[in-house]
């Protein structure tokens, strides 16, 4: 069984390169499971699990190539404890990064809250406010003041979300359009709230593993 | 960190003058080893400082309380060539009863000295250790290593933690403070903000220091990559260099 997998800190997307059936399991199923092993494989929990390890950046990087058309564009993948972006010109590199310590765990933060307090981010309306989110930490106890002081937990979760895609737009460096990588592309509520700053063109979850089938003998 | 009670030796931080650093080895011993305090010498954390210092500030402070007694005398960068806080640190020190001589770099004493291994095609570990001996030996080298074109660029100071440099490629030059200190130039923040145009340059700074407003100006201009690090570099700092250094 031929198989690639992007190991990410919170969700496991497993490609099965001959049936191309997609898996998409909890990481602490995949820490499970000790005997999953991949032919390529990316993500923070992706090393000692795979003949062969891709560094995400490039695995995104890759994936934007395989997935978009356009010389120029920006491409963000939000993740459970990071956020990474790259930038093309020309179908060219200009610029890259990876935040992972400030606004760390942000990702895995909001899943949490959503979850803690029963939120379907699908009919959540998007807050006009937000709270900064400085990390995963300082955000939620931000989000259990608003409670505190009697804004719903709806509210509060959402100003959290809120926050999350300022620091997004700001670290992409506020373009009028990008493409967004990974499991918020589900996520209606960070969609429409990331659209009241740039043009968002979700890709899905399987980006990084588009990348990583350029590695694929 | 290996020491004997008995040994002796001078520790300096920074690029102190070459005179003051002359002076202190005519006075307490020519044979006395001089150790560079800025580099991690595997001190445990004497928690004389707040958590939240530059790295490099925090292993002169350790190193110094680590040695003790061993410590005959520290040579301390305190002017515009080194930073607040490494006078700071000077400062502390002395009041913790250790022998400190200060040293500030006049512009009358910078050098203009070629820049050999900032354009070498060599390793980047052992090309910044090389920059870096300069300081105590600045004896021209017997033998200059081969210059090369840049494929990439590493701008700032030494790392605390040199394992992030083995990610760069032999053609990779070297700008920032520790080319200032190949020049002879320590306190030169014209040539420190020096870069070529077109090459890819990592802007490294360590956490909490004071460099990082520049690297951050500079890795925008040269849409080049800033990254700060804290004590040690941890997998998800070394793959964003990795994955600059390979797309870029």
């Amino acid at each position: 069984m031929r198989r690639i997998a992007d190991c990410g800190s919170t969700w496991t997307k497993i490609l099965d390169l001959e049936s191309n059936a997609l898996e998409i399991i909890t990481t602490k199923e995949l820490v499970r499971r000790r005997d999953d092993f991949f032919e390529i494989a990316t993500g923070h929990c992706g090393r000692g699990r795979c003949a062969t390890y891709r560094n995400e950046l490039i695995a995104l990087a890759e994936g934007g190539l395989s997935l978009v058309d356009e010389g120029d564009f920006s491409l963000v993948d939000v993740g459970g404890r990071d956020i990474k972006f790259v930038r093309f010109r020309g179908r060219k590199v200009e610029k890259l990064d990876w935040n992972l310590a400030c606004g760390s765990t942000t990702g895995a933060t909001l899943e949490l809250l959503g979850s803690y307090y029963d939120i379907d981010f699908a009919a959540l309306p998007p807050s006009d406010k937000w709270v900064n989110v400085t990390c995963g930490v300082f955000g939620m106890e931000r989000v259990l003041e608003q409670i505190s002081l009697g804004t719903t937990p709806e509210e509060s979760v959402a100003l959290f979300l809120h926050g999350l895609v300022r620091n997004v737009i700001d670290f992409l460096g506020r373009p009028d359009r990008f493409y967004l990588s990974g499991g918020f592309c589900e996520n209606r509520c960070f969609v429409r709230t990331a659209e009241r700053y740039a043009r968002v063109v979700p890709l899905g979850r399987t980006v990084l593993l588009e990348g990583l089938k350029k590695g694929v003998a | 960190m290996k020491k004997q009670a008995s040994d002796k030796v001078i520790g300096y931080f920074g690029f102190p003058r070459r005179s003051v650093l002359r002076a202190a080895r005519e006075r307490w011993g020519a044979g006395l080893p001089l150790v560079d305090l800025d580099v991690d010498l595997g001190a445990a954390d004497s928690r004389a400082l707040p958590p939240t210092t530059c790295r490099i500030i925090s292993n002169i402070v350790d190193n110094a309380i680590a040695l003790g007694p061993a410590l005959a005398a520290i040579v301390a960068a305190v002017g515009e060539d080194k930073c607040d806080r490494g006078r700071h640190a000077a400062f502390l020190l002395r009041r913790r009863g250790f022998t400190v001589i200060e040293s500030r770099f006049p512009a009358e004493e910078q050098e203009n000295r070629p820049l050999l291994f900032s354009r070498a095609r060599m390793p980047l570990r052992d090309k910044i250790n090389a920059i870096m001996a300069t300081i105590v030996d600045p004896s021209p080298h017997a033998a200059a290593p081969a210059p090369c074109a840049p494929t990439h660029g590493f701008w700032g100071v030494p790392p605390h933690d040199f394992r992030m440099l083995d990610l760069f490629p032999p053609t990779t030059h070297v700008y920032g403070w520790v080319r200032c200190v190949e020049a002879g130039r320590p306190a030169d923040l014209e040539l420190e903000c020096a870069v070529d145009a077109g090459v890819p340059t990592v802007f490294f700074t360590q956490s909490f220091c004071a460099k990082q407003d520049i690297a951050h100006q500079l890795a925008e201009e040269h849409r080049g990559l800033a990254v700060d690090c804290h004590r040690e570099v941890n997998a998800p700092i070394l793959a964003k260099i990795e994955a600059f250094l390979r797309l870029s």
